[in-house]
């Protein structure tokens, strides 16, 4: 054990003695607010109170390394007034916060307003009141400590079972958001959802060399929105000798041979291919200049639209905010949008954009339903909700292989990095395999590729079909300042590019 | 928002709580924040926003169970509610004969790091700032963007051993990125605690002749160049090394370039990489989320790897001492130096320049990231600057390039380090300075 402790959240700190968040009470708070905002001289307001509850488990070398969980209550007030936006936020939920916060939320959009205002447009919206529950079949947060830790223990075991592993890593986080929404256009929205996540690695570490593999997916696991059910189908223990057994083995392998060749990449790095040179340049804002100083813009303009060749005419990816248990559902976004199912690439070509109520309108479009904040104190922004890569006709893994006679396959999500507008990439995976003769060869180190994004999604030929294809969670996208962490996904199936240069910098 | 000596009242509330609950030992730590930013883009102001927030969280230790609970509620009753879960937590954790107990009360540095001008930064005075920062570029036609951020936090610790800490803290940050007529880009940032200390017309003049002077960028072969570093590229370099490298945790795991190498040279001996809170030029705390001293530490001292950061866990377990590195509990990071900074050398921005026959200076990178820890290989992009230089001069702008490198082995070829050095950052600013390195793989660029 390593001397972190156990944390859990104290029993009811979600609630609020002022205001509780169900039922007339966080209605009237709401109203509360959007009344102090337009008396204070806002066109527009909306108002969002958000309650989290979290969990988060996890063991290192066969012992608990930490048990923990927090509650996070508060409210954010945003406005347009004198046609520019403010926004403002408290912990301190209660009458007198509500009119305090939202007059200074109307005060910071005055002052926004000094500088290079222009009028906001809002794309049209008709007012909703409505309810939604993500799915959940077994509350995470019911089940016993001990139950949970027990899965872990499992899987750390048996990954310390194979001879040569040196560390061993299992964690598990549930995640349960409260969230209200209510705005001076008239919507009043409540939405309840469950996440929950886990996965183990093991590392081999020899002679200056360490090497990672991990199931079901690197960088925490696998993410879904549902309960306990979607942990106890992962089947970490399992899975976990195949994973050590082949840690193992990379640690003796060679690197991957700087070489230009025909490169397949699993569902989970496809998915971070999809998010990091797909999701990104197609978030309107970026496209606009919004982000320009942090995260950067895009290769892609509005102009655009209908005409660029994105990728080869089997690239088709839709962005998906009603996909059952994925990261990326909701019922409505943070501007009260229902959710959609749009195309951002079809058959090769673009054809959408990732956008809010102002940044569709500023290209005479309607929003895609792709607003939202990291909690009741930042502002939202455009993100992704299920960006995907649609299944092709390619048949399975193994086939897509024999297919291609000659070239590398990577597996799992290494290190990633791709320039400010999201056409130079590169990125490292955990494993690779020689593909010879239409076979599975030796293992290879280390394997990375880069590429420039329209020419690497040009030279995509075949991808797998829908039996392999399956919805990635990705709960670490971050964005925007102060920093805000996205939990967003990405369905995809293996899939095979042409021409790709590996095993740079070895 | 609460000040230092409620925080400390709180944290002292809840740790009696704690002993109530049935706690043998306890810590209370408190975060109080307020912070706001006015980014813009565009040459208008288009996100602004404030928040406030606090929140405490409660470590009890029953034997050597380890129960942690958190709340943003801080009233009595969220308090006493927070202190009964950590106990609760204890009794049901499985028990750490590793723990070595909370750390005893050490005297602690005092620091001033509130800044009047800071607190009065309202989002009025932030605009004013932002139409400095965008004018030099707006008037040339082009277009800027960037943000102005206002922090103030107060932090305090307590622990039922005597430990009795807070310190309120101010930071300013602001950027702009310049966009040129004619295509070009450059940069500015600042970071400091005082916002008197920001000099917004200067950064966006700055920044927009860098873009004016990168406008028609010139292709570079992929390949090894000498390069000269500016501080934001060289924040990138000693925060990748420090994180991943220099804590004891990843020393003792096998996972850091220090592991097995302590004592061996690891970069040029122009190369001194410390970790060190107490600095006047530091903007985070003086003590660490145990509430004990933090100590200047020497990760790497004239080239050589010296001494990885500790906390009190890893101080009893590596039988060293306690450098006062700590993380919030649970912290499965293990300690980390938040406050790194490269010594300084004797050469100045333009005589590093002056001294390549043929090289790239380097403003900034991008979107960096590690691909193998031991040898800390590092890839990433440039932005906002890139120039060829050539026989001691900058005499065109390069298209962006893709590196990938193995940070120490670029940092053994260091051939010169300036002077001058700039905070880089906002939480975990690093002081850097330029560095002349004599090799640098550059592995691709986007056409």
């Amino acid at each position: 054990m390593t001397g972190v402790p156990a944390r859990t959240a104290p029993t009811g700190a979600g609630a609020r003695d002022a205001i509780r968040r169900e039922g007339p009470h966080v209605k009237q708070f709401c109203e509360q607010c959007l009344d102090a905002a337009v008396a204070a001289g806002a066109s527009y307001a909306d108002v969002r109170v958000t309650d989290t509850l979290t969990q988060a488990l996890s063991v290192r070398n066969g012992v608990v390394e930490g048990v923990s969980s927090g509650s996070s209550f508060g409210f954010g007030v945003r406005v347009v007034a004198d046609g520019a936006w403010g926004f403002a936020a408290s912990s301190e939920v209660t009458g007198e916060s509500a009119a305090r916060i939202a007059r200074q939320a109307v005060a910071i959009a005055r002052a926004s307003a000094t500088v290079g205002a222009r009028p906001i447009v809002l794309s049209p919206l008709r007012a909703h009141t409505d309810t939604w529950t993500g799915p959940c079949a077994v509350d995470p947060f019911s089940v016993s400590t001990d139950d949970k830790l027990r899965v872990l223990f499992d899987a750390d075991e048996a990954m310390r079972a194979q001879e040569g592993i040196a560390l061993t890593t299992g964690s598990m986080s549930f995640l349960r958001e409260r969230k209200t929404f209510a705005s001076s256009e008239g919507s009043f929205l409540e939405q309840e959802w469950v996440e929950s996540s886990a996965g183990i690695a093991c590392y081999a570490i020899g002679d200056g060399d360490v090497v990672t593999r991990s199931y079901p997916n690197s960088h925490g696991g696998a993410c879904y929105q549902g309960g306990w059910e979607t942990i106890t189908a992962l089947d970490l223990p399992g899975n976990a000798p195949r994973i050590a057994e082949q840690a193992v083995q990379l640690l003796a392998a060679p690197l991957c041979p700087e070489s230009t060749t025909s490169l397949i990449l699993d569902g989970s790095q496809l998915a971070l291919q999809v998010h990091e040179s797909v999701g990104h340049p197609t978030e309107l804002d970026r496209v606009l200049g919004d982000e320009a100083a942090f995260a950067g813009t895009s290769w892609v303009v509005p102009g655009d639209l209908d005409t660029l060749r994105y990728g080869s005419p089997s690239v088709t990816i839709t962005a998906d905010a009603t996909v059952a248990g994925s990261l990326g559902s909701f019922g409505y976004d943070d501007e009260g949008v229902p959710a959609k199912r749009e195309y951002l690439v079809r058959d090769g070509i673009l054809t959408g954009f990732l956008s809010s109520r102002e940044s569709a309108a500023e290209i005479g479009r309607e929003s895609s339903g792709a607003m939202r904040a990291d909690g009741w104190a930042r502002t939202p922004l455009v993100r992704m909700t299920t960006v995907s890569l649609e299944p092709g006709s390619a048949g399975t893994l193994d086939e897509l292989i024999a297919d291609t006679g000659e070239g590398v396959y990577m597996e799992t999500n290494e290190s990633w990095s791709i320039d400010d507008k999201r056409l130079n990439f590169q990125f490292g995976c955990e494993i690779g395999w020689e593909i010879k003769g239409g076979k599975r060869a030796r293992i290879l180190r280390n394997p990375v590729y880069t590429g420039i994004t329209p020419e690497f999604w040009g030279g995509c030929d075949a991808i797998c079909s829908r039996s392999e294809w399956q919805v990635w969670g990705l709960d670490n996208c971050g964005k925007g300042e102060p920093m805000q962490v996205a939990h967003v996904a990405h369905g995809a199936a293996p899939a095979r590019f042409r021409d790709v240069r590996i095993g740079v910098g070895r | 928002m609460i000040d230092t000596t409620r925080a400390r009242a709180l944290a002292a509330e809840a740790v009696a709580f704690a002993e109530e609950a049935g706690a043998e030992q306890s810590e209370a730590l408190v975060a109080a924040t307020n912070g706001a930013l006015t980014r813009f883009a565009g040459n208008r102001i288009h996100q602004n926003m404030q928040s406030e927030d606090a929140e405490i969280s409660v470590r009890a230790v029953i034997g050597t169970r380890i129960g942690v609970a958190s709340t943003n509620r801080v009233d009595p009753a969220g308090l006493e509610a927070c202190a009964r879960a950590a106990a609760e937590a204890a009794r049901l954790a499985p028990e750490d004969p590793s723990f070595p107990g909370l750390p005893a009360a050490s005297p602690i540095e005092h620091a001033d790091r509130v800044a009047a001008a800071t607190l009065a930064f309202d989002a009025e005075a932030r605009a004013i700032a932002v139409g400095s920062l965008i004018a030099a570029t707006a008037g040339a036609g082009g277009v800027a963007a960037g943000g102005v951020a206002r922090d103030h936090t107060v932090t305090a610790v307590a622990n039922s051993l005597g430990v009795g800490v807070g310190m309120a803290r101010t930071s300013v940050r602001a950027t702009v990125l310049a966009t040129g007529a004619a295509g070009g880009t450059g940069w500015a940032s600042f970071t400091g605690l005082d916002a008197s200390g920001l000099d917004a017309a200067a950064m966006g003049a700055f920044a927009a002749e860098t873009a004016r002077l990168s406008a028609d960028p010139i292709e570079l072969d992929a390949g090894s160049y000498t390069v000269v570093l500016a501080p934001e590229a060289v924040a990138d370099i000693a925060q990748f090394l420090a994180w991943y490298g220099c804590s004891a945790k990843s020393v003792e795991e096998g996972r850091s370039f220090m592991s097995g190498k302590l004592g061996q040279r690891v970069t040029s001996p122009l190369i001194t990489l410390v970790d060190d809170a107490l600095r006047s030029s530091a903007i985070g705390l003086t003590f660490d989320y145990e509430g004990q001293p933090k100590t200047r530490v020497a990760l790497i001292d004239a080239g050589v790897a010296s001494t990885p950061v500790t906390d009190s866990y890893w101080a009893a377990r590596t039988g060293t001492p306690n450098t006062g590195h700590a993380l919030p509990a649970p912290n499965a990071m293990g300690p980390l130096p938040l406050d790194v900074a490269i010594e300084p050398g004797d050469a100045t921005r333009e005589s590093l320049i002056a001294s390549v026959k043929r090289g790239v200076y380097v403003t900034r990178f991008h979107y960096v990231n590690i691909e193998d820890p031991t040898r800390v290989t590092l890839t990433g992009m440039t932005r906002n600057g890139t120039f060829l230089i050539e026989n001691g001069q900058l005499t065109s702008p390069v298209k962006d390039l893709r590196f990938t490198q193995p940070a120490l082995e670029a940092l053994d070829t260091t051939l010169g380090v300036s002077a001058q050095r700039q905070l880089v950052g906002d939480e975990g600013a690093a002081l850097v300075p330029y560095l002349l390195l004599e090799r640098f793989t550059f592995t691709g660029r986007t056409t």
